[in-house]
């Protein structure tokens, strides 16, 4: 095999199966992180049957998502009914591979470097927000091949409300641009370890908006009008069952990891220790940069990811839920001029300490 | 070329938020309603019918059916009919006991309220804590009468049994904690600006309105008007507890929370005063074993947690009623429904189903 | 708008306080019971399905064949045949079921059975039912002496 071959193509091929293969894990893992905690803000036990403590929980639930019979509605759009759920999973998992999950080296492999991310596109913020707008299309088509009136309604709110919550979603990212000068993901944590700032501190109404707006587009409680179950049932995958229900579900825990990998990349200093000046805090790499500098990375990486995984599921446990015109009017009052002025406001600042 | 139709759609019987096997018609203008149709029935048992071949001792089970929900009311209600029917005193201890119960249930019924309520507009951890105190309250009942829905709790003339040892002690206990769980339920709730966003103005339901329609109870009193049969028509021996009744302003979701909110808190009052003054005595006046009531009829009511729970009996001096006829609160307030919701969007009807606190037992009987 | 009620809109106070809410909730102790692996205790007077006894001193038969519960029954799910006692003084039985299909639990039969100190027909504490036969649900008199054969659920 010649070195281009593996280089350009066995390389990519493997780390792409490898984060595929994580990320399902960790999507399946999620569910049963966010029924335990969930479960314990609720004072109730969580899923506790299968295997130790639940532990085995996802795989029974995929298990029995796969046997279930896969039905097509009598008058649904067969073509369009079964392509809406692979629509919206794909962007969903194509996100990740802009996502740099650890870094300061690569991995020496039988004498190749394999960088710990799949791709670091010098456009990668803007290629992420251009992806993930296109899970909208699954989601609409979905609710509209089902050819029933609880999807239709459903697929209507979410078309409105996530081609609005698009703009905050890209406007809150500015800022964050504007202070480290690059769009690669790669870039924005180098250029917040040599600020030795994590982009939250000036930007935490960036974050704010980022967040929230983040949670709008992922359909998540207190925004989670498309599927809201209290009042269309299920919202655009009511008529959905087995595989094609599963993937929905896939997608919706995928892009929200994708959201927490956003945030925690873009506001806090994805691999990055915290006050990794501080040399009595050197523990903390466990010891674990003598084998790769690179390891320690993926741990705070991680550690981080979850921790805004734990907030969206924290929300998830307190809020009530959003009627549609106040969502709208929350998107478009607040949300995009709030998202301007800080645009303009981080700018302006920029502008006085360059001077 | 281009034109728009209404949209029918079925909100129910199958439906996660309407509180049982209400089916509603919507005619959807987009998300707008412009249209509903109440559709009831589901549920329909025939128990008035059923009354009619019972005796008086045998009907007080299925009274318990009724709005299962708060079934110390329906028993209640029920037993003082017959008592006023025939003209038995009871003694004060059974009284006592049974206010206490009562008001008990009247906090776990809004409890349920609260909970299905929040779950409707999306907050569903409340749901849990509402339960949790529920599910105390409903220990007290197993404690007392054996059963945890429903309770079949009071006789004629009295009560079966005397409280059991402790339980006076167990609902001081309740008492005490309880308003420490409200404020938690209050602090997820009372000021969110997406709880208020969601039940202020929404459902407006005006008092002249509300007198029309025979809205009774928690939505009446939270539409202005300071109507409560615990005041207005004395039963049992609640002209000697010190409460206040809540009354709102706005007519609004909001406003009926607030007023449910405010009505635990009284009846917590009332308890803590039933169980200071509890008199000691028997607990079960002499009634003759085969209740034959003298002819004629009868009607009285209880302010039940929905409202105005009325019982009307005809006696032809026979061991079985000649008619029977409940009036349940959650079905004359289910018909101000479509009048609340015309215009407003369908996470409002959902809003406004929950605040109404109907009960399918209740409605469809 | 004061200067509070304005801090409070602006940085979302209220927000903050339900969220502690939910989070300090985390800490507290479940209050679910993992049935069937734990059962709650019930109070002494807990209705479950009615039952008949036996005198716990002589052992006999305690139901005097008076027929006041099958009479009180709102469902009619109790019925008894009884014949003449053989030595002439009052009546014995010949069978007695409760259609557990029909039994409401609300305990009526207990209150007029005349039998002293303690009453033939009783509320025992037994609630687990679930079968798959129809004729399970028909109790015989052994059956409800003795008890109904309970399948415990195991794993």
């Amino acid at each position: 095999m010649s070195d281009a071959l593996i280089r350009n193509f066995i390389i990519p091929l493997v780390q792409v199966l490898v984060v595929l293969g994580v990320a399902a894990g960790a999507v399946a893992y999620m569910t049963l992180v966010e029924r335990k905690i969930l479960a314990f803000m609720q004072l109730r036990l969580s899923p506790r049957r299968v295997g130790p403590h639940g532990l085995l929980q996802p795989i029974a639930d995929g298990i029995k998502l796969l046997l279930k019979e896969d039905i097509t509605p009598a008058r649904a759009d067969r073509a369009l009914f079964t392509l809406a759920p692979i629509i919206t999973v794909i962007p969903a998992f194509t996100a990740l591979a802009l996502i740099p999950f650890s870094g300061g080296g690569s991995f020496n492999i039988f004498g190749y470097p394999v960088s710990p991310w799949i791709a670091d596109v010098n456009v990668g913020v803007v290629f992420l927000l251009a992806i993930s707008s296109l899970g909208v299309y699954g989601i609409m088509l979905g609710g509209w091949a089902s050819n029933s009136k609880y999807p239709l309604l459903g697929s209507l709110r979410s078309a409105a409300q996530m081609v609005s919550y698009e703009v905050p979603f890209g406007f809150s990212i500015i800022g964050v641009l504007m202070l480290s000068g690059t769009a690669s993901m790669v870039g924005i944590v180098e250029a917040q370890q040599k600020a030795h700032l994590w982009y939250f501190v000036p930007q935490i109404l960036g974050l704010f908006i980022f967040f929230v707006s983040g949670v709008a587009e992922t359909n998540r409680l207190p925004f989670d009008l498309p599927e809201a179950e209290a009042e269309l049932v299920a919202g655009f995958h009511t008529e959905y069952s087995g595989m094609k229900f599963a993937l929905y579900m896939l997608a919706e825990y995928t892009s929200m990891i994708v959201v927490a990998c956003i945030v925690t990349t873009l506001f806090f200093g994805g691999w990055l220790r915290p006050f990794p000046s501080v040399s009595a805090l050197a523990w903390l790499n466990f010891g674990l940069d003598k084998l790769n500098p690179a390891l320690p990375g993926f741990f705070w990486f991680f550690l981080k990811t979850f921790l805004v995984l734990f907030v969206y599921l924290w929300l998830r446990g307190t809020f009530p839920r959003y009627r549609y015109d106040q969502l709208m009017k929350l998107g478009w009052y607040w949300m995009i001029p709030l998202a301007i002025a800080n645009v303009i406001l981080t700018g302006g600042v920029l502008l006085l300490l360059r001077r | 070329m281009f034109r728009t139709e209404m949209m029918d759609i079925n909100m129910g019987p199958q439906h996660p938020s309407t509180h049982g096997v209400l089916r509603l018609k919507l005619v959807l203008d987009g998300e707008t309603v412009n249209d509903t149709d109440v559709l009831i029935g589901y549920l329909h048992r025939g128990v008035e019918k059923l009354c009619e071949t019972k005796n008086y001792h045998m009907i007080e089970p299925y009274t318990d059916r009724l709005d299962y929900v708060a079934a110390m009311y329906e028993n209640l209600g029920y037993v003082e009919t017959v008592e006023k029917l025939m003209g038995i005193t009871v003694p004060e201890r059974a009284e006592y006991i049974r206010v206490l119960t009562a008001e008990l249930q009247r906090i776990a019924s809004h409890l349920v309220w609260l909970g299905t309520h929040a779950l409707d507009i999306g907050a569903m951890t409340v749901f849990f804590y509402c339960f949790r105190e529920r599910e105390i309250i409903l220990d007290l009942f197993e404690a007392f009468c054996g059963a945890r829905l429903t309770y079949n709790a009071y006789r004629i003339g009295g009560l079966p049994w005397d409280i059991p040892p402790g339980w006076i002690d167990r609902v001081r206990h309740f008492v005490k904690i309880f308003p420490g769980r409200q404020k938690e339920y209050e602090t997820l709730l009372t000021k969110n600006r997406i709880w208020l966003g969601r039940t202020k103005g929404v459902g407006i339901l005006k008092s002249e309105d509300a007198i029309d329609f025979g809205v009774t109870g928690p939505c009446l009193r939270a539409s202005g008007v300071d109507y409560d049969i615990r005041r207005a028509h004395p039963y049992s021996v609640y002209d000697r507890f010190l409460f206040d009744i809540p009354t709102g302003e706005n007519c609004d979701t909001y406003d009926r929370y607030l007023v449910r909110m405010e009505e635990m808190r009284q009846s917590l009052r009332i308890l803590q005063q039933a169980l200071d003054h509890l008199p000691a005595g028997g607990v079960m006046a002499k009634v003759p074993k085969r209740i034959k009531p003298p002819v004629g009829e009868v009607y009285h009511t209880v302010e039940g947690p929905r409202g105005e729970l009325g019982f009307y009996i005809v006696s032809q001096g026979d061991d079985k009623p000649y008619r029977m006829r409940f009036r349940s609160p959650s079905f004359v307030n289910l018909q101000a429904l479509p009048h609340m919701v015309k215009g407003a969007l369908v996470a409002d009807v959902v809003a406004v189903i929950g605040t109404l606190d109907i009960v399918l037992g209740d409605v469809d009987r | 708008m004061g200067m509070q009620a304005f801090l409070q809109k602006v940085l979302l106070l209220e927000l903050w306080q339900g969220m502690w809410v939910t989070l300090k909730n985390q800490f507290r102790p479940h209050i679910t019971v993992e049935y069937p692996r734990e059962t709650v205790e019930f109070a002494p007077r807990f209705r479950g399905v009615p039952r008949l006894r036996k005198d716990p001193q002589t052992g006999e038969e305690l139901c005097i064949s008076c027929l006041l519960c099958e009479a009180i029954c709102p469902t009619e799910c109790i019925s008894i045949v009884a014949e003449k006692r053989p030595d002439g003084k009052g009546k014995q039985l010949v069978s007695f079921t409760i259609n557990y299909e029909r039994c409401c639990f609300c305990g009526l039969c207990v209150d007029p059975c005349p039998t002293k100190p303690i009453t033939a027909i009783y509320m025992s504490h037994d609630y687990e039912f679930a079968g798959y036969d129809r004729d399970a649900y028909v109790a015989t008199r052994e059956e409800l002496v003795d008890g109904k054969p309970v399948k415990i659920y195991t794993r």
